[in-house]
């Protein structure tokens, strides 16, 4: 890695930095505007309570000095109590949550990348065959089709059918903790993405294996494969690498749902149950989490392409 | 000796088959389209699914909303082709009901950021500069932020309306629409015609409506068509977490999760609306392909 | 659609045989097709004969063993024909590596000689470089290397200087000829610029419409043109004698469609010597002169005062 990629590295974390506190401030600012929060129902009990309860979290104050004690505590790590559970702090929380939806994203991932490549650079060298025809209608059909649809078939085919065709020797059932319990939401929820990058590749390999360097390779008398793989797919991979970044988003908001179908203790059902049960300190919590992951995903997606592509330097 | 046809001659001929047929560029692509046999298939099925819609606000086979019609969980029959759901639904009337609401959100939330995009984007590629670096810096910083969760507090903020559902789906869908005219509006506003129409002092506002908003209709069309299928999903993510259109309207998204316990014994009451939505976005995208293959036919591969 | 009709010619080692004609007359195709490369959806149907063997019955192993160690080619734009994500050093020792002539040590420690052969300064750093770091001139040498670095018996040039800055062309052509001596490697030169094949080449070989239509050694064929379109060719050529106020005489008429080829002779549509019969008749491939052959019912030599008829 150069000193200019280093550079750059930097620059951008403290932009991601930046990005997420102006994004959780917003949502801190919209969010204390809203009447009523998970508060509100100790109100009825107790006025007493309520005024303990409503100091407790600060909540007495005006908002900007909530604001200002809130952006003091995150720039310590620090993002206060849930609002439900009291005593409970959230940074350490969504760490532990943040762990489980990072190991299935990187599940999902893989599993995009995977076989959206494999597909895709299938059908790019099959242009016009059937098995380009099948590839390429299966890829639209592929994306179509959202996430959580492609959840419940597969628990309808893992689940009970496995339990069905192996006569009750295998059961593996929904959830969480085990190895085993991955891949099955992993599919779900890369599938949809595996389909675009299918695509995105098989348009991208068509182009490039037209290219008059193709054609060198070809006349050098390398092996099929060589030429396929190191000649035509690595550069074929140039213009995938861009949709990396709104993949990761895309499989964040896919995860939401995922997590929440298959029971996942991540973040997406952490943020469901607490924006249902109006705790807004972990909703905030997780944004910011969010757009620490997001801004990390690109950042990353931005230090492969200089090492797929000499030709770019930062 | 014979006379040989000159070049001269030759590129002449060449030249005039190449001056543009503005009146006829749309006949072309509906020409192209046509020829598209899943784009016509997706088209149909577009229309049988709209009629579906219609219909089913003033008729369903059974009230969409009415339980214990028979026993909950029975399967396909004659009386319900699609089956009961837990609660003895009827699930053929809901999954038609349920068209009706995909499609008013999918078309009005498309709409809706359509328009958005479509106004910011020529603005920010039109008067570039601050205008510009604002709108861009908008459209970046919202890139950075799962769009699904800014919609779900936003429904939580606005309630849970089937217009607040729109809104806050199309609150998060017009950045692509907006990144795609901001990049159209910044190469025509180069063009000679829209150079020409400011040296004679035409107002801004009939440059903007005249040349550039036709001239980059054809890509805005794509895009819009392919947002319609996005937030029929986005709806159904919305819905099946508990944060859609309330009930008992019948979402398809919240007809998934209500049946989702009941998977593994009755997966009808699933499949039924989940097969809809598919069969819906599979519909629009094949649209959607065919129509940009049949409007840009360079970007065809 | 035919690009490429019943060529067929010999070339010895360390002999340059100059191929040429305007674009679309089937130079690039015909060197393709002995690689097998021709693009999709182009087809070869018929026989393409290398020596005994005919290159379309080899098989997958064969062709690859075949091409860039029997037969090698260099091409036109070296801009774009280095592949812009590999380290150049790599992708020369890739076309030895992929060959039994070598082991792979062999093929990694002949890289660094081969880019001196093609004087290419400062070798030994230059490797580690990637395309886009190189110059066009520079490329090309490195795409010469490439080229002889198995020591083929036929190396196939397809206008090897056309896409380089007129400064470097000098310098790629000698490179060009002394490699092709030191290896005594076949060369066969594509390329419409007459110039080239005058300070290059031992024999020529005139092509339209897919067809040989004259070929013999250089000398001959520019002091005595026998077929009307070599005769053009070479009466558009700009004269050394003549830099300066150059004379860009193009021939008249446009190049045949390979779609819909007129009958007789092809050239017939842009000829001003034409007869008769060369409407409905096609003239064979007949000798003129012992070495000189020429594809034509009327010949140049019948013509008096050519300059004159137009
Ligand atoms: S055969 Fe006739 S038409 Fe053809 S080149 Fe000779 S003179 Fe011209």
């Amino acid at each position: 890695m150069s000193r200019g990629t280093l550079v750059y590295a930097a620059q951008r974390l403290v932009l991601i930095t930046v990005t997420a506190v102006v994004v959780s401030s917003i949502v801190f600012i919209g969010i204390h505007q809203l009447p009523g929060n998970a508060l509100a129902s100790e109100r009825r009990n107790n006025p007493a309570t309520e005024a303990a309860l409503l100091h407790h979290y600060n909540l007495d104050l005006p908002w900007p000095q909530q604001y200002v004690l809130w952006v003091q505590g995150l720039a310590h790590g620090d993002m206060g109590e849930s609002l439900v559970n009291m005593g409970v702090q959230i940074t350490p929380l969504l760490l532990r949550e943040a762990r489980v939806s990072v190991t299935l994203g990187l599940a999902a991932v893989l599993i995009t990348i995977g076989v959206g490549l494999t597909l895709g650079t299938i059908a790019a060298i099959r242009q016009n065959t059937w098995v380009d025809y099948v590839a390429s209608t299966s890829a639209v059909v592929g994306y179509s089709v959202p996430s959580f649809v492609w959840a419940f078939l597969l628990i309808l085919l893992t689940v009970s059918g496995f339990y069905a065709w192996t006569g009750g020797l295998v059961y593996e059932n929904i959830g969480w903790g085990k190895i085993e319990q991955i891949p099955v939401p992993a599919l779900a929820l890369g599938l949809p993405y595996a389909a675009i990058v299918a695509r995105l590749t098989r348009a991208s390999m068509l182009e490039v294996i037209r290219q008059d360097y193709v054609r060198t390779a070809w006349a050098k008398g390398l092996k099929a494969r060589v030429v396929i793989l190191r000649h035509s797919l690595r550069n074929a991979l140039i213009p995938v690498i861009s949709i990396l970044g709104p993949l990761v988003t895309g499989i964040i908001t896919g995860s939401v749902v995922i997590e929440y179908i298959f029971g996942i203790p991540g973040l997406g059902q952490e943020f469901v149950s607490s924006i249902l049960s109006r705790d807004y300190n972990i909703v905030i919590g997780v944004f910011t989490f969010y757009a620490v992951l997001i801004g990390l995903a690109n950042l990353a997606v931005d230090l492969i392409y200089p090492v797929l592509d000499p030709r770019i330097r930062y | 000796m014979a006379a040989v046809p000159s070049t001269v001659e030759a590129s002449q001929e060449f030249l005039i088959s190449e001056l543009p047929e503005q009146s006829s560029l749309g006949q072309d692509a509906w020409r192209r389209l046509k020829r598209n046999r899943l784009a016509v298939v997706g088209l149909v099925i577009i229309a049988i699914f709209f009629v579906t819609a219609l219909i089913s606000i003033v008729w369903t086979p059974y009230p969409t909303w009415r339980q214990a019609l028979g026993t909950t969980y029975a399967g396909p029959s004659l009386l319900h082709p699609l089956g009961l759901d837990d609660y003895g639904r009827d699930i053929l009337s809901r999954v038609m009901g349920g068209a009706a609401i995909a499609l008013g959100v999918g078309v009005g939330a498309s709409f809706l950021a359509s328009l958005t995009g479509i106004i910011l984007g020529m603005l920010a590629g039109f008067f570039k500069g601050k205008v510009d670096a604002l709108i861009s810096l908008t459209i970046n910083i919202f890139y950075g932020v799962p769009d699904l969760l800014v919609a779900l507090i936003l429904v939580v903020l606005i309630g849970r309306g089937l217009f607040n559902i729109i809104l806050a789906i199309a609150l998060t869908g017009w950045l692509g629409m907006a990144r795609l005219v901001r990049g159209q509006t910044l190469s025509i506003r180069e063009r000679e015609y829209v150079e020409a129409a400011r040296t004679i002092g035409t107002p801004n506002l009939m440059i903007l409506s005249r040349h550039i908003l036709p001239n980059a209709l054809g890509p805005i069309i794509v895009q819009a068509t392919y947002l319609v299928p996005a937030a029929i999903i986005f709806e159904a993510f919305l819905s099946l977490l508990g944060l859609g259109i309330p009930p008992p309207s019948p979402s398809w998204g919240r007809m998934a999760s209500e049946g989702y316990k009941a998977l593994q014994i009755a997966p009808h009451i699933v499949l039924a609306p989940c097969a809809a939505l598919s069969l819906t976005v599979l519909a629009f995208n094949w649209l959607g392909d065919g129509l940009r293959d049949a409007i840009d036919p360079r970007m065809r591969r | 659609m035919r690009a490429v009709d019943g060529i067929s010619f010999d070339v010895d080692r360390g002999e340059i045989v100059g191929v040429v004609g305007e674009s679309g007359s089937g130079k690039t195709m015909t060197a393709l097709s002995l690689l097998r490369l021709v693009p999709e959806p182009g087809k070869i149907t018929g026989r393409i004969l290398y020596g005994e063997n005919d290159v379309l019955e080899m098989t997958d192993d064969e062709i690859r063993e075949f091409r860039g160690n029997e037969v090698a080619m260099i091409f036109q734009d070296p801009m774009t024909s280095m592949n812009p994500v590999l380290r150049v050093g790599f992708q020369i020792e890739e076309a030895m590596a992929a060959h039994r002539r070598f082991t792979g040590q062999q093929a990694r420690d002949r890289v660094v000689p081969m880019l001196q052969r093609v004087r290419i300064p400062a070798a030994k750093e230059r490797i580690k470089d990637f395309p886009h770091q190189f110059s066009g001139g520079m490329r090309q040498r490195a795409m010469i290397a490439m080229g002889v670095s198995n020591e083929p018996s036929l190396l196939i040039a397809d206008e090897p200087t056309t896409a380089l800055d007129v400064t470097v062309q000098a310098s790629i052509i000698e490179l060009l000829r002394d490699i092709s001596r030191e290896l005594r490697a076949a060369v066969i030169l594509i390329t419409h610029n007459m110039a080239l094949v005058a300070s290059l080449c031992n024999r020529v070989i005139v092509m339209y419409a897919g067809r040989i239509v004259e070929q013999g050694p250089t000398r001959a064929i520019f002091k005595n043109p026998q077929h009307p379109y070599t005769w053009s060719l070479l009466r558009s050529m700009p004269r050394m004698d003549e830099v300066g106020k150059e004379r860009l005489v193009s021939i008249r008429g446009v190049p045949p469609d390979l779609g819909k080829l007129p009958t007789g002779c092809k050239f017939h549509p842009r000829c001003r010597f034409k007869v008769d019969r060369c409407l409905t008749e096609e003239p064979p491939l007949a000798e003129v002169d012992p070495e000189q052959l020429a594809r034509c019912w009327v010949l140049m030599k019948n013509v008096p005062n050519p300059e004159m008829q137009s």
